[in-house]
């Protein structure tokens, strides 16, 4: 018999990844070049017809029909892959049309010579679905702290570590959505390294921090810390290019492991033992910081 | 205000500058002209602190680029070849965030932020997100940047390429003005007529060397002439089928 307590854990991880999947492959080509093209009404059509199978919601459609011989369910992920990608299309390009409803407009300007840093470092963590996947864990976790009977302390420590899971891969590619131009500027700034990696751990804490007050703080920001700690190394290192609303990825995966033993870790000991587990972590941290701080300002 | 000792980067076998000497006394315009990867660029990254030189020296706004580059960052302003700008953030966002860095108070940081929009037409867009903006807009973001705080020294890195005609006059016409303040501009063109105009000092680089360092006057035929003799003559290359009948 299946456990049913892990579905919805499921169906919201399904819808997310949804996103991701849904996306058109040709948009992979730039419009203009797209347009430019002498192609026929009809090798337009055929492009189009093409590129969807390039797609994985297809070929998902079509396994689903072969393996569980249901047509209703075959298309209706089909149904909401169409639907993501509209929401997904509508999302991304609404900033554009409405510059209005560009959220990242109202985050409010931060003071000190860092503020300007660590606010577009918020703007940037914002376009990623990361946040967002761990704001759906953290609504979760404030409704099983409101309608549960009998709410379990450790719940809510697992529950502030997996929303730092949910986190984590950002904290190993800090500089993702900085192109090279952005990375350019960085190193014109009369800033050290160490200031520059500040700026971005002050961003992600905050997040963090928020996500996860209302279920177990210090657990999560025990957590929160080990991400960084391990983070600052292949964020330096190993610059990795993300892409705007869609989850981050490419990470190495031993240093995934290790992170996510280190938060787990950090966490549990912070909620079990001592709050006073946290002044290692911090200076775990703030020696990770200042190293890769040194390496980031001798990167060329 | 800039003197380069012997500069060299090497990249493995490849040196991309190859020992390079050059004075540029405070209050002048030095353009350093060369075909695209002769070393310009590299050239001026090592000035401003974005590489570090393999061998020789440089002091910059009388710091040495490699034992004080924080000092040498804090003195210059630098438009550089990548123009160095956030996708996330708005035209005056990033003057808001670069002025606090440089040591400008919130207050100051948004009087000259005012000026500079006004002063290189970009007050309209300056609520605009630079991943919405035109390239010249973005152009003269990255200008404003360089001059926000005041610097002693300026790098342009192809300041005059994709911008529109007032603004290449507005910006000949700010260069001679910080010049006359004792301000160092030097920059990188392809552009010889405005070169031609502009320089007073004149640096010719191919394949790393320095081939040509004099003042305008000192130039024995025009600059386009002595350009094609000493840096690159233009290639004619025969290509018949450009402008016949398609078969």
């Amino acid at each position: 018999m299946q456990p049913q307590s892990g579905e919805f854990f499921w169906v919201v991880a399904g819808l997310l990844l949804l996103f991701p999947l849904s996306t058109d492959p040709l948009a992979k080509i730039p419009p203009d070049r797209l347009q430019l093209w002498p192609l026929t009404p009809r090798g337009r059509l055929i492009l189009r017809a093409v590129s969807i199978w390039f797609s994985p919601i297809p070929w998902v459609t079509v396994a689903l029909l072969i393996w569980t011989a249901k047509p209703v369910l075959a298309f209706a992920f089909l149904g909401a892959g169409i639907v993501f990608y509209g929401l997904g299309s509508v999302f991304s390009s609404l900033p554009e049309r409405m510059p209005r409803w560009n959220l990242a407009r109202y985050i409010p300007e931060i003071g000190g010579p860092l503020g300007g840093l660590i606010r577009k470092n918020l703007r940037e963590l914002l376009t990623v679905l990361d946040p967002y996947a761990a704001l759906v864990l953290t609504i979760s976790g404030v409704l099983y702290r409101i309608l549960s009977s009998h709410v379990e302390p450790d719940a809510l420590m697992m529950l502030s570590s997996l929303i730092v899971l949910a986190m984590s891969t950002y904290a190993l590619c800090l500089f993702g959505l900085d192109t090279d131009s952005g990375f350019t500027r960085y190193h014109l700034l009369p800033l050290h390294g160490w200031q520059i990696l500040l700026a971005k751990d002050a961003a992600y804490l905050l997040v963090v921090t928020i996500l996860v007050l209302p279920l177990a703080p210090l657990s999560g920001f025990a957590a929160a810390l080990m991400a960084l700690a391990v983070g600052h190394k292949s964020s330096v290192e190993h610059l990795i290019p993300q892409t705007r609303w869609r989850f981050t990825g490419g990470a190495n995966i031993t240093t995934g492991l290790l992170q996510i033993f280190l938060m787990f870790s950090a966490g549990t000991l912070v909620g079990r033992t001592s709050k006073l587990i946290l002044l290692p972590c911090l200076a775990i941290c703030a020696g990770s910081l200042w190293w890769y701080g040194r390496r980031l300002q001798q990167l060329e | 205000m800039i003197t380069c000792r012997n500069l060299t980067k090497r990249y493995g076998d490849h040196i991309a500058v190859d020992a390079l000497n050059l004075d540029v006394p405070a209050g002048s315009i030095c353009c350093f002209l060369g075909p695209n990867g002769a070393g310009k660029s590299t050239t001026v990254k090592m000035l401003t602190g974005l590489l570090k030189p393999t061998a020789g020296q440089a002091i910059v706004a009388g710091h040495d680029i490699a034992a004080d580059s924080l000092a040498v960052k804090r003195a210059i302003g630098v438009l550089p070849e990548t123009l160095g700008l956030f996708g996330t953030l708005t035209v005056e966002e990033h003057l808001h965030l670069s002025g606090p860095i440089y040591g400008l108070t919130r207050a100051e940081t948004h009087q000259r932020t005012d000026q500079l929009l006004r002063a290189l037409a970009l007050d309209d867009g300056r609520q605009t997100f630079i991943d919405h903006c035109s390239y010249g807009m973005r152009k003269k973001t990255a200008l404003a940047m360089a001059l926000l705080h005041n610097p002693k020294a300026l790098f342009l890195d192809e300041p005059f390429e994709g911008i529109d005609p007032v603004t290449s006059k507005t910006l000949r016409e700010l260069m001679l003005t910080l010049t006359s303040r004792g301000v160092t501009v030097f920059l990188t063109s392809h552009i010889l007529s405005i070169v031609e105009r502009l320089a007073s000092q004149i640096v010719m680089i191919r394949d790393g060397r320095v081939v040509w360092n004099s003042r305008p006057d000192e130039l024995p035929k025009s600059l386009e002439d002595v350009y094609f003799d000493l840096v690159e003559t233009p290639i004619v290359e025969e290509l018949p089928w450009l402008g016949s009948s398609p078969s």
